[in-house]
């Protein structure tokens, strides 16, 4: 039997979404009394799903299909409604991926803010910072305002900062997409040597391909449900016949 | 068994540690970029109520002449008024601002709330500088009086911050929230003896001030920055009940409303 890192029992989640239109005050006390403002939507239902410790997994699903919801759910940002989710490890929120950077700090500031928004100590972000200004490559611009960054700049210092964390489930949404080809073939090995280090990696993608290359087993979501669980190169097949 | 649970009381432990972490950073953060780019800097923040200073020096110390140094009762009040209005706005948004962190980060949504009022708190204490400087230039001269003025504002932030989270967490289903606070904050101003003594306030009707809970705050701080005095139990009192009560309502209702904040932003 194999050591789970993430397991997902009956989950079920919907969103909050406003009758019409925009919510506001007004709207609300001229509807006051009178029948729901507010209604569920459900994103995810039934979601049954056992992650190992040191595999590649990947999900498919066209946009739309309750991937970022599942990811947020496995992260701890969103609770579900129904059903537990249990995780085992250290997460990595690489689908926060930049998420905080201030365009008005330079960006050995934004190192500190990021990192400590992710979690890290002062000391932790003191003994990393300059492998993370290596890994980006910034080190002539580390001083300079973000908002002047070009945003392959952006996407590097951002990218690079996630480094700095010892995650032992690496979540990824799409993010590979980052910078130049030569700071893409950066990422996919550090990507390779947290696998080969025995980092739980969930993998999140709209293209078959993407993950036929990198996982060992996919799911397929479909309309907030799962479709297909197997060996990636099935599951492929089956999201590639259908849509 | 007993190791499992050490284990997970230093997880929480650690958790916490990082809350309070990014809470202090996201405070500074926020002081940081407001005066990057200003030649001003810090003294920006006493703009506002220099300005109101002017205004009520040139229209109001006439009509006020019966009061001593009116420049230094009107900033006292005008100091803290300000504080008010601008945080409670601040916070109001400040889950919003806060909403591509929230969506991908596991972290309390009232982290943003508290990481606002730190850094209003911060520009007050700028601001109470060229307070002091003026105090002695009318030659008022401190003394230990003054030290009533940390609990004070201790009270005054939970009073403020209560009455934010509310507004915080309507704020995030319902934008013009945000909006609303706006136009009845000025309001707020005139209904409230902060340019005015409340001898102005016709006797029959100066009972109706109780029940502003801005009155009782001023009152009290004014008491220890104009009259050089310390309030009295039943002041202390009611700036505290205010207080626990202002605080505990925002808190329930923003722990209420949060479970959706996510699908909501």
């Amino acid at each position: 039997m194999e050591d789970i890192a993430i397991q997902l029992r009956n989950v079920e989640f919907s969103f909050l979404v406003p009758k019409q239109g925009a919510g506001s005050l007004k709207e609300y006390l001229l509807k006051l009394g009178r029948g729901k403002y507010f209604s569920y939507k459900t994103v995810l239902s039934d979601i049954n799903l056992d992650i190992f410790r040191g595999e590649t997994f990947g999900v498919l699903g066209v946009n739309g299909s309750g991937k970022s919801t599942l990811l947020r759910i496995i992260a701890g940002v969103l609770q579900p409604h129904r059903g537990n989710v249990r995780v085992f490890g250290k997460v990595a929120p690489l689908l926060a991926l930049g998420v905080g950077l201030q365009p008005e700090l330079s960006g050995l500031e934004n190192i500190q803010l990021c990192g400590t928004l992710m979690g890290l100590t002062q000391r932790e972000i003191k003994q990393s910072r300059d492998k993370i200004i290596e890994f980006a490559e910034l080190s002539d611009s580390i001083t300079m305002q973000v908002k002047r960054y070009s945003s392959g700049m952006l996407s590097r210092l951002a990218f690079a900062i996630a480094t700095a964390i010892e995650p032992e489930i690496l979540i990824i949404d799409e993010v590979l997409s980052v910078g130049d080809i030569g700071f893409q073939k950066k990422c996919a090995q550090w990507i390779e040597g947290k696998r080969q280090q025995g980092c739980t990696i969930l993998y999140v993608s709209h293209s078959a391909e993407q993950i036929r290359q990198m996982c060992t087993r996919a799911a397929c979501l479909e309309n907030g449900r799962i479709s297909v669980v197997d060996e990636a190169s099935i599951t492929c097949d089956y999201y590639l016949a259908k849509f | 068994m007993k190791e499992i649970s050490q284990h997970r009381r230093e997880n929480i432990k650690k958790q916490f540690k990082s809350w309070i972490n990014i809470t202090l950073m996201l405070a500074w953060v926020k002081i940081k970029v407001r005066y990057k780019n200003s030649i001003l800097g810090v003294f920006w923040s006493l703009i506002t109520p220099l300005i109101f200073l002017g205004i009520f020096i040139f229209i109001f110390s006439q009509a006020f002449s019966e009061i001593e140094n009116y420049p230094l009762f009107a900033l006292s009040g005008l100091i803290f008024w300000n504080f008010f209005s601008t945080t409670t706005s601040q916070i109001a948004d400040s889950v919003i601002g806060g909403a591509g962190i929230l969506k991908s980060i596991p972290i309390p949504p009232i982290i943003f709330p508290v990481s606002a009022l730190i850094a209003a708190l911060l520009n007050l204490l700028f601001s109470l500088v060229p307070f002091t400087v003026i105090m002695l230039l009318f030659g008022q001269y401190p003394n230990w009086n003054l030290l009533a003025l940390v609990p004070a504002i201790f009270l005054y932030a939970c009073f403020a911050l209560g009455v934010s989270l509310l507004l915080a967490a309507l704020n995030v289903y319902m934008r013009d929230v945000l909006m609303f606070w706006s136009s009845i904050i000025p309001g707020l101003l005139y209904c409230t003896p902060i340019a005015y003594p409340i001898g102005l306030i016709p006797e029959e009707w100066q009972w109706l001030m109780n029940f502003n809970p801005l009155f009782h705050y001023i009152t009290a701080i004014r008491k220890i920055l104009y009259y050089s005095n310390s309030p009295n139990t039943h002041e202390w009192l009611s700036i505290l009940a205010i207080a626990v009560i202002s605080l505990s309502m925002g808190v329930f209702v923003f722990q209420k409303l949060q479970r959706n904040f996510i699908s909501a932003l």
